[in-house]
């Protein structure tokens, strides 16, 4: 049956591709797609069906949050898993207020849904990253911009107990507390990888000349797995196996793209356009967090007393320059210029820092660990003391920031205490604050 | 006593970091005892590789799969390997007729087979007889020694030609060495070799992002498409009014900015710092200061038309008990990457480069505590009560000083 009403929807999409293209497009779809839905949800979405949603929303939840499959669900009812997508969608501008609408049991709405999914799959790199999410790691990899682990750690899901003790008043020592233990776990953290480094380092060196990659060289932890245990080797091989299938459905994903939009853009026709007046639904205007205001005040704040402690500076070098200048201003009309066009330029390179990420753009991603004595190929890998030395930079930056808030504070703290009467301040180091 | 919103909101962030730790401190302790187990003595399976000699092999291919000895077998392996060796080297020198040919018959099965891995996984039954067994051969004549492999080994190398074909397909090794001692990734890693089959799904792994990564960006068709599909859909929406801003834009936005803002802040430091000698550098100091600060007025605007946006939208907070927003994977928006290479030469090197990982992460889990905490502590500081004080001491430390320091406050009265 499933067969016949496909070829029915073939007349539906008249495109000037083959025939066929379109199953074959929806079934590479699916293969790429985490949860593999069955072809069969897509075609029963585009009819609005009702056994098609619990499926989609489940989709919709994997490719949002990234979460493995096996945590996600456990941790999660179904229904706060609506709830969190439709909050995320919101949040990412996703435009159908149709969406909000619909029921949190899971009964309908299989066609918006459906829509949501396409609007993820055309907006942005959604399967890239999700193959990337679930890539099969073979060596021993390493991000050097922190961003990976950072963003693994937001991903996680809230424990609901953190929110449980929350209707009492806490004592500020409890805050303290909290922090003590937050810096012991720093330091233990920081121990293990150091560890960690060492074990990795004597693996790697213990089995040189072991790859069949003569770059590569030496054999990773899940190589070296592998070979010590035949179930890890099996298991390991299988999910390679796995992820290159999976590689090919999304190969012919590329390739048939085109003929799925065509078939998208008549589900987004048969849908029934949603009411004009946007002023009617609150809830679908963009989610900004409480935090994120204070956030933004933050930063102004920040930014406010930059631009002033500048506008000092500038005020009396430019006044003691002025009346330099004044005397030799031909002579130096050449020099002068040049060291213009050379700041201009310093100041792009800054510009661009911030607003592409460039001082790191190399050190993105995930690294594969390849030790080598012999140093490496040019135009190959990059090597530590490279990412040491765009970290320190990063380091220097974080940490003029905080010591540049922690100023403030100490300022306006002194400032409050002072104004009490009869006490003596003494703060730490030594220096005294009357 | 701190107000319950301000404690919930604390004890949340807090509570978050220290999870994000300890879900940080679990994997690695989990790598970190996956590596152990590597580096002891374990026994690797599958066939010779290939490569190497074939000739005097002595491992059984069909015996079951090997699971980690534990440290306490591993000991007592050792001292009966030392115990055994010493034997050896006694008999030697007692007895030197006639042991050759015993040995053949002897210990065909224990100690030639299983030589080169003498640590077997307790537990498994071909291990209780080769722990037994070296122990019977300690009386007789002859033992498992380097000294006479050509004599011990034929009856065990012929079973592993046997063997061979069996498992062809599995791991292997590349062990020719007959020595009763453990298998060990620092004495014979370098002899290990990956599967063949394993090997051929890599490659093909490897080829098929390389494709992947090609295509991504050449299907300029499939991007008009997709276009044009968006066009249509926020067209049907009727959502044509508004900032045109997500959420998740802004906050990528406000993001930018601080790093922007730190980033000119170190620029302005560095060009306070530095004491120019010519009147052509001092000029361009001048010409940078300028720079910054034309830059940072910039960011303030940009920073003020946010404002706005967030101001028009209504706020709303997360519902607790939900993930929280999926950030994007680091790299951004490109083409999905296959991992580079970063190479080291020494432990050291690899220990610094992570001590400063972690530096990095850890300063930015703080500058991002020292802002909530800012948001929630400074204004209660400011309002006088009870514990105003205490209040004080303890913000004091929390924002200025890390936590780790505290201020001193005398009650200083006037002598009367």
């Amino acid at each position: 049956m499933g067969r016949r009403r496909w070829r029915q929807q073939r007349g539906d999409c008249r495109v000037g591709v083959r025939a066929e293209a379109l199953p074959e497009a929806i079934a590479a779809l699916s293969r790429t797609l985490p949860t593999g839905p069955s072809p069969e949800i897509f075609r029963r979405a585009k009819f609005d069906l009702p056994e098609a949603v619990p499926a989609l929303w489940q989709l919709l939840f994997h490719v949002l949050s990234q979460v493995p499959e096996d945590c996600a669900t456990t941790s999660l009812t179904p229904e706060a898993q609506v709830r969190w997508v439709k909050s995320t969608l919101r949040s990412q501008g996703y435009p159908r207020p149709a969406l909000a609408l619909l029921p949190e049991d899971g009964t309908q709405g299989s066609r918006e849904l459906l829509l949501a999914l396409s609007w993820l799959l055309a907006r942005g790199p959604l399967l890239e990253r999700v193959l990337t999410c679930t890539r099969v790691r073979l060596g021993d990899e390493m991000s050097v911009c922190e961003c990976v682990d950072l963003a693994r750690g937001r991903a996680s899901l809230d424990q609901p107990t953190a929110c449980k003790d929350s209707n009492s008043c806490l004592d500020v020592r409890h805050v303290q507390w909290l922090m003590g233990k937050l810096r012991f776990q720093w330091r233990n953290l920081i121990s293990s990888h150091q560890e960690h480094c060492a074990l990795l380092s004597k693996i790697h060196q213990y089995t040189r000349g072991c790859h069949s990659d003569r770059n590569l060289c030496h054999l990773s932890v899940a190589e070296v797995e592998l070979l010590s245990d035949p179930e890890v080797g099996k298991q390991l091989l299988q999910r390679l196996e796995c992820e290159n299938a999976r590689l090919e459905a999304a190969l012919d994903w590329c390739r048939l793209e085109p003929v799925f939009w065509k078939w998208t853009d008549t589900v987004l026709d048969a849908s029934p356009p949603g009411p004009p007046d946007t002023g009617s639904q609150p809830t679908f205007l963009p989610r900004i967090s409480d935090q994120g205001t204070r956030g933004l005040e933050l930063l102004a704040w920040e930014l406010q007393a930059l631009q002033e402690q500048l506008g000092a500076a500038v005020e009396a070098r430019r006044t003691a320059w002025a009346v330099q200048v004044l005397a030799r201003e031909p002579e130096w009309r050449a020099a002068m210029q040049t060291t213009e066009e050379a700041v201009e330029r310093e100041l792009e390179v800054l510009r661009q820092t911030w607003e592409q990420g460039a001082d790191l753009t190399q050190l993105h991603g995930l690294h594969r660990l390849v030790r080598s004595e012999t140093g490496a190929l040019p135009g190959w890998g990059l090597h530590v003391t490279e990412a040491v030395g765009a970290l320190r930079s990063k380091e220097a930056c974080l940490e003029a920031a905080l010591g540049w808030l922690q100023e403030q504070c100490r300022q306006e703290l002194t400032r409050l205490v002072g104004a009490l009467p009869e006490l003596l301040w003494i703060p730490p180091h030594g220096h005294w604050e009357p | 006593m701190l107000p319950a919103e301000c404690s919930r909101r604390l004890v949340t962030e807090l509570r978050g970091a220290l999870d994000a730790c300890a879900e940080r401190q679990q994997q690695l302790d989990q790598s970190l005892r996956g590596c152990r187990r590597l580096l002891r003595a374990w026994e690797p399976t599958g066939p010779p590789a290939p490569a190497s000699t074939p000739g005097p092999e002595t491992k059984k291919e069909d015996q079951p799969p090997a699971c980690a000895p534990s440290p306490q077998d591993v000991k007592e392996l050792e001292l009966l390997t030392q115990a055994l060796a010493k034997a050896v080297r006694v008999r030697k020198g007692v007895s030197r007729a006639g042991q050759g040919h015993k040995a053949p018959n002897l210990k065909p099965r224990t100690s030639a087979t299983r030589a080169s891995t003498p640590s077997q996984a307790p537990g498994q039954p071909g291990s209780r007889t080769s722990k037994t067994k070296p122990r019977q051969s300690i009386h007789q004549p002859k033992v498992p020694a380097k000294d006479h492999p050509e004599v011990k080994l034929l009856p065990g190398g012929q079973r592993t030609t046997q063997g061979t074909g069996v498992g062809a397909s599995g791991p292997s090794i590349g062990d020719s060495q007959v020595a009763p001692e453990a298998f060990t990734l620092k004495e014979k890693g370098t002899l290990l070799r990956l599967p063949a089959v394993f090997q051929r799904a890599v490659s093909k792994n490897s080829g098929l992002w390389t494709q992947i990564c090609s295509t991504e960006t050449s299907s300029s068709a499939s991007a008009a498409a997709r276009a044009r599909f968006l066009r249509k859909m926020r067209a049907a929406s009727g959502l044509s009014s508004g900032s045109g801003l997500s959420a998740a834009e802004v906050e990528a936005e406000v993001e930018q900015l601080w790093h922007a803002c730190s980033l000119l802040k170190l620029c302005m430091r560095n060009e306070l710092a530095a004491a120019p000698t010519h009147w052509l550098q001092e000029y361009r100091r001048l010409l940078m200061l300028e720079g910054l600060q034309a830059m940072v007025g910039q960011c303030l605007h940009r920073l003020q038309e946010l404002q706005e946006v967030v101001a028009e939208e209504q706020l709303e907070s997360r519902p607790s008990g939900m993930p929280r927003k999926a950030s994007l994977p680091c790299g951004g928006e490109g083409a999905p990457k296959s991992p580079q290479p970063l190479l080291y030469s020494s432990t050291q090197e690899l220990q610094a480069l992570t001590a400063l990982r972690l530096r990095i992460a850890m300063l930015r889990q703080q500058l991002h505590l020292q802002k909530v905490l800012i948001a929630e502590l400074l204004p209660l500081a400011s309002v006088p009560g009870p514990y105003h004080l205490a209040l004080c001491r303890a913000a004091y430390s929390l924002l200025c000083e890390g936590s780790q320091r505290f201020p001193a406050v005398l009650r200083d009265q006037p002598a009367d």
